[in-house]
C-alpha cells in the first residue's frame, strides 16, 4: 500500500469523527463558512471603533494620554435634570418627523408603484433627489421659504392675501419636524417602494374576488404585506431624526427649542477643548436606546413567514385602475414633490445664481451671474472632491451591499444559532451619534498597525461601517417576502448555497438592493460629519469641501456644487433603477 | 535718452521690489523645502484667503501646500489627537489664540524666529507663538436697507433699547467659544457693574441665536434679521457681493488675535518653515488686507471705511474650566 492510499485508508475514520462533532458539522455547510467571514469583518468593523468610544467614556483622559477609571463622564452626562425634559423633546421630534417622513413616503410610493397615475415614473425618480441634497442645504431652503420676516412663501402670503404677517413660522417644533420629516422621506420612500414592487399581486387579487373594494385590498392585504418595510423605515427614520444636529442647528436653535444633541453639541463636543469622554458617555445612552429599538424591530418581523409573498411564478405588481381620481393622486404626489425637490431646488438655483443670497426683487435680475458655477468648473479642488467621492460612493456602496446581502441572508434564512448577533453588530455604530462615531473610528484607526490613517480607505472603511445598517434595512425587509420555496427547488435541483444565492436570490432580492445601493450612493457623495475628522488634504471628498465653502460663507459655491452633485446623483440613480428587477422586464 | 534711462532704473526697481520678499527667505531653505515637496497646514483661516497666500506662495518657491480647514476646536482637537498618537501630519498649525496657547502647553510647537518677525511689533509678538499676523474684529453690523444710518444704534449699550427688540441676532454664547468669550470680556469695555446689565437687558431683547458668528452676518445680508454682533470684517466680504450692509463705530471694540506655529514634530519642517517666512512677510500682509484682514502691520488696513480708526481690545483667554462656567451662567440669562 502506498503513502497515499494509506492516508485515504484512514481519512473516512477521521472524516466521520470530524462530522459526528457539532463543530465539524457545522464546518462542513459552506453557509458557515460565509457566516464565519461576514461576521468576522462585522464584528472587528463594528466593535473595534466601539470599544475606543466605551474605553473613552470611562476614562478621565483623551486618548493617547494615560488615564484614570471613572464613571464621571456618565455622572456629569445623566446627572443632570436638565437633560431630561430634553429627551421628551427629542422623542417628540423623532417620532414626528418620522412619523410624517413615512406619511410622505408612502402615499408616494403608493401612486407611483400601485396605481396609473400620470407622470408616476417621472415621480419616482425625482422622489430621490432630496436625499442627495446635502441636509444643511435643504434646512437653509426651507428657513428662506418660511422665515416670519421675510420668508418668500410668507411674503407671497402677506402680498397677495393682504395678510398684516406670514401665516408660517419655520422656528417652532412643527416647523423644525416639517423640514426633518422632509430630509428623510427619501430613505422611507426607497424602502416603501422596493416592498411594493415585491409584492406577489395574486393576494390582492384574491381579496378582490372574495369582494373586497380597492379601500378594503389595501387595509386589509397591501398595508400588511408591507408592513416590515414601513417598520424598517420609521425605526431608521427615528433614530436619524433622533441624531440629528443639523436641522436642530439651524431651526431649533433660533426658536429657542433644545433638542438632546444641541445639549450634547453644547456640554461635549462644542465645548472648548472638545470633552470626547463627555460625548462618548452620551452615545453609549444613545446606542442603549437605539439597541431597544432594533430589539422591537425584530420582534415586529419575528413572523417572517406572514410576509411571503415573493413566489416562483412570474408577476409585476398590480397596478390599481383610479378612474378619473389618478389626476386627484397625481396632483397629491406633485404637490408632495414640489415640497421635496422642486421648491428646496428653486432656492438652491437661486443662491447659486445671485452674487450673494437676498429676497429677490426686480432689480435682482440684473445680477443674476454664472460665477458660481465658474468656480465649479475652473477649480481642481473641486474637482478632486468629485473624483474622490465618486471612488467612495461606488466602491462603497457597493461594498455595503455586498455585505449587506450575505448579513441578511444569514440573519433572515439560516438558523444559525448566532444570527442576531450580526444584526446587533451592525447596528452598534450607526447608534452613536455621527459626530461621536467618527471620532472613535479616529481614535481607533490612527494608531492602526496597516497604515490607512489619512488615506482614502478610512473613510471607506468609516462608511461601510456607519451605514451598513442603511443596506441592512433595505435588503431584509426585501428578502422576508422571498417565499423559501424558490431556494429549496434550487437546491433539490442539486445546486450548492452561492449557486443558489447568486443564481436565486440576488435576483428576486434586487430591488432591495438596488434601492440600498442607491440610498448608500447618495448619502456617500455629500456625507461629512465622519468624514470630516478622517480626511486628509489629499484625500478631500465632497461633503466637507461643502462644509468648509458654508463655514466661510460662500453658500452660492455651495449652492451651484449642491446641483451638480444633484444632477450626478440622478444619473447614477437612473443607471441603478434600470437594473431593478421590475424595470427591465 | 535720458527719459529711456529713467524707465530703465524704474523697471529694475520695480523687479528688485517684488523680488524682495523672496530675498528675504533664504534661498537655502527653500531649496530644502521644494525636495520635502509640501506643507500641511490645518487651519481656521477662510478658505479663499488661504488659498490666495498658499497659491502665491507656491508660484514664488514651487512648494506645494496641503490645507486643511476646520473650526478652531476641531483644529486643536485633530492635532492633539494626532499629537498624543505619535502621527502628527501638519507641518503648521493657523488659529487663534486661545487653541494656540493650549497646544503650545501641549508641546505641539517647535520655536521658530522667522526673519520677517522683526517686522512686527514688539507688543505684537508673543514669546510663545511669535508674531500676531491678524486681529478678527467683532462688533455691530447691520443692514442698510432695513435701518437707514440714522436709525441705526450708536453704541453697544443701544442694542439694548426697545426699537431693536426683535431686531438682533448673535450667536448663542452658550454654544459658540468666540462668543463666549466676547460676553464674558465685556467689562473690559463697560466695567464689571455695567456690563453685568447689559448682559442682561441684551438677552431680555430675546436676540435670535444662531450657531456662529457667519450665519449671523448672513441673515443680516439676506436682510431676515436686520442688526447682529458679528467680525465687523464681513461688511467688507459681503460687501463685495453687493450686499448693503455697515457697521457701527463703536468707541472701542473687542478682538482676538490669530497666530501660525510650526509642529515640533514637522514632518515637512523645511516647507513649513518656508511657508512662515513668506505668510509673515510684508508682502502677505498687503495681502491679506486687501481681502479684508485686519492684520499687524502699522499703515496697512483693510478697505473697509473707517478702518484705520479702529480701536480694539483684545479678549480674555479662558480656560476649559471657565469656558464651563461662563456657558451655565449664560445658560440662565439667555435661555431662560
Amino acid at each position: 500500500m502506498s503513502a497515499d492510499e494509506r492516508a485515504l485508508a484512514v481519512e473516512p475514520s477521521w472524516t466521520t469523527a470530524w462530522s459526528r462533532s457539532w463543530l465539524g458539522a457545522f464546518l462542513t455547510q459552506p453557509v458557515s463558512w460565509v457566516f464565519l467571514f461576514v461576521g468576522g469583518i462585522i464584528a472587528f468593523l463594528s466593535l473595534y471603533p466601539t470599544f475606543f468610544l466605551f474605553y473613552g467614556s470611562l476614562t478621565d483622559a483623551p486618548l493617547g494620554v494615560p488615564g484614570h477609571f471613572t464613571l464621571q463622564n456618565y455622572v456629569r452626562a445623566y446627572g443632570d435634570a436638565e437633560a431630561y425634559p430634553l429627551l421628551l423633546n427629542s422623542f417628540i421630534f423623532g417620532l414626528g418627523a418620522s412619523g410624517l417622513s413615512i406619511l410622505f413616503a408612502l402615499a408616494l410610493a403608493w401612486i407611483t408603484i400601485r396605481t396609473n397615475a400620470p407622470f408616476r415614473r417621472l415621480f419616482e425618480l425625482t422622489a430621490i433627489i432630496p436625499n442627495i441634497l446635502p441636509p444643511i442645504l435643504v434646512s437653509i431652503s426651507w428657513v428662506m421659504l418660511l422665515n416670519p420676516s421675510n420668508g418668500l412663501i410668507n411674503g407671497l402670503f402677506v402680498k397677495f392675501l393682504g395678510l398684516e404677517k406670514g401665516p408660517f413660522n419655520i422656528y417652532s417644533m412643527p416647523g423644525l419636524i416639517f423640514v426633518e420629516s422632509l430630509i428623510l422621506t427619501p430613505l422611507a420612500f426607497l424602502i416603501v417602494a422596493a416592498a411594493l414592487k415585491s409584492m406577489d399581486p395574486s393576494l390582492e387579487e384574491s381579496a378582490k374576488t372574495l369582494g373586497s373594494n380597492e379601500f378594503g385590498v389595501m387595509r386589509r392585504v397591501t398595508f400588511p404585506l408591507i408592513r416590515p418595510a414601513i417598520l424598517a423605515a420609521g425605526t431608521l427614520n427615528f433614530v436619524r431624526a433622533v441624531e440629528s444636529f443639523d436641522t436642530p442647528a439651524i431651526i431649533a436653535l433660533p426658536a429657542r427649542i433644545e433638542v438632546f444633541t444641541t445639549k450634547i453639541w453644547r456640554e461635549a463636543l462644542g465645548s472648548f477643548p472638545t470633552n470626547h469622554n463627555l460625548a462618548a458617555a452620551y452615545g453609549v445612552g444613545i446606542l442603549g436606546v437605539a439597541l431597544i429599538f432594533v430589539y422591537l424591530y425584530r420582534r415586529f418581523t419575528s413572523q417572517v413567514e406572514n410576509y411571503s409573498t415573493v413566489t416562483g411564478k412570474g408577476f409585476r405588481p398590480h397596478q390599481i385602475d383610479l378612474g378619473p381620481w389618478r389626476y386627484a393622486a397625481s396632483g397629491l404626489a406633485l404637490l408632495l414633490l414640489i415640497l421635496l425637490v422642486v421648491l428646496p431646488i428653486l432656492v438652491l438655483l437661486l443662491v447659486a445664481l445671485l452674487p450673494y443670497y437676498h429676497v429677490p426683487t426686480w432689480q435682482t435680475w440684473q445680477h443674476l451671474t454664472l460665477d458660481h458655477f465658474r468656480y465649479v468648473w475652473a477649480t481642481p479642488r473641486v474637482h478632486k472632491a468629485f473624483a474622490n467621492s465618486l471612488f467612495l460612493a461606488l466602491v462603497g456602496a457597493t461594498a455595503c451591499m455586498v455585505l449587506a446581502s450575505l448579513a441578511s441572508y444569514i440573519t433572515v434564512r439560516t438558523k444559525i444559532a448566532a444570527r442576531g448577533v450580526i444584526e446587533g453588530l451592525v447596528f452598534i455604530p450607526w447608534a452613536f451619534p455621527g459626530t461621536a462615531m467618527a471620532l472613535g473610528l479616529l481614535w481607533a484607526y490612527v494608531d492602526f498597525p496597516i497604515p490607512i490613517y489619512a488615506t482614502i480607505w478610512i473613510i471607506l472603511i468609516a462608511y461601510v461601517t456607519r451605514f451598513l445598517p442603511y443596506g441592512l434595512r433595505a435588503v431584509t425587509s426585501t428578502i422576508i417576502q422571498v417565499h423559501k420555496e424558490l431556494e429549496e427547488a434550487s437546491i433539490v435541483c442539486g445546486a450548492g448555497f452561492l449557486a443558489t444565492f447568486r443564481r436565486v436570490l440576488i435576483p428576486m432580492m434586487r430591488p432591495g438592493v438596488m434601492a440600498g445601493w442607491i440610498i448608500l450612493v447618495t448619502i456617500f457623495m455629500r456625507e461629512f460629519s465622519a468624514t470630516l475628522f478622517l480626511y486628509s488634504p489629499g484625500s478631500e471628498p465632497l461633503g466637507p469641501l461643502l462644509y468648509f465653502l458654508y463655514l466661510d460663507g460662500m453658500r452660492g459655491r455651495v449652492a451651484a456644487i449642491g446641483l451638480v452633485i444633484s444632477v450626478i446623483s440622478v444619473i447614477l440613480i437612473a443607471i441603478a433603477q434600470r437594473y431593478s428587477r421590475w424595470e427591465t422586464k | 535718452m535720458l527719459k529711456q534711462f529713467s524707465f530703465f532704473l524704474a523697471l529694475c526697481a520695480a523687479i528688485i521690489l517684488s523680488a524682495a520678499p523672496l530675498y528675504s527667505q533664504s534661498a537655502s531653505l527653500i531649496a530644502a523645502g521644494k525636495k520635502e515637496g509640501k506643507a500641511v497646514v490645518y487651519g481656521s483661516l477662510e478658505s479663499d484667503t488661504a488659498d490666495a497666500a498658499f497659491g502665491t506662495f507656491k508660484k514664488k518657491t514651487g512648494i506645494d501646500v496641503e490645507y486643511w480647514r476646520a473650526s478652531a476646536t476641531k483644529v486643536m482637537d485633530r492635532a492633539l489627537s494626532e499629537y498624543r498618537a505619535g502621527k502628527p501630519l501638519f507641518d503648521i498649525i493657523l488659529t487663534n489664540d486661545n487653541p494656540m496657547q493650549i497646544m503650545f502647553k501641549e508641546g505641539l510647537f517647535a520655536k521658530y524666529g522667522s526673519p520677517a518677525t522683526k517686522e512686527f511689533t514688539p507688543e505684537s509678538i508673543d514669546p510663545n507663538l511669535g508674531p500676531r499676523y491678524r486681529n478678527v474684529v467683532i462688533g455691530v453690523v447691520y443692514n442698510k436697507d432695513i435701518i437707514k444710518p440714522a436709525d441705526a444704534p450708536k453704541s453697544l449699550e443701544d442694542l439694548v433699547k426697545p426699537q431693536y427688540r426683535g431686531k438682533l441676532v448673535m450667536p448663542d454664547p452658550t454654544q459658540h467659544t468666540t462668543t463666549t468669550q466676547w460676553v464674558a470680556s465685556l467689562d473690559k469695555l463697560m466695567g464689571k457693574e455695567k456690563s453685568e446689565k447689559f448682559i442682561r437687558d441684551l438677552a431680555a431683547q430675546k436676540p435670535i441665536l444662531v450657531e456662529s458668528l457667519l450665519p449671523a452676518a448672513e441673515r443680516v445680508a439676506t436682510g431676515e434679521t436686520p442688526i447682529a454682533i458679528t467680525y465687523v470684517k464681513y461688511v467688507y466680504t459681503f460687501g463685495q457681493r453687493g450686499a448693503p450692509l455697515d457697521y457701527v463705530r463703536l468707541g472701542k471694540f473687542m478682538g482676538d488675535g490669530h497666530y501660525l506655529s510650526l509642529n515640533s514634530k514637522s514632518p515637512h519642517a523645511n516647507a513649513g518653515k518656508a511657508l512662515i517666512d513668506y505668510f509673515l512677510s510684508a508682502e502677505n500682509m498687503a495681502a491679506l488686507a486687501k481681502l479684508g484682514e485686519f492684520v499687524n502691520r502699522k499703515g496697512i488696513y483693510p478697505p473697509l471705511p473707517d478702518a484705520d480708526k479702529i480701536q480694539f481690545v483684545e479678549m480674555y483667554d479662558l480656560d476649559s474650566k471657565k469656558f464651563a462656567e461662563k456657558k451655565k451662567e449664560y445658560q440662565q440669562i439667555f435661555l431662560h
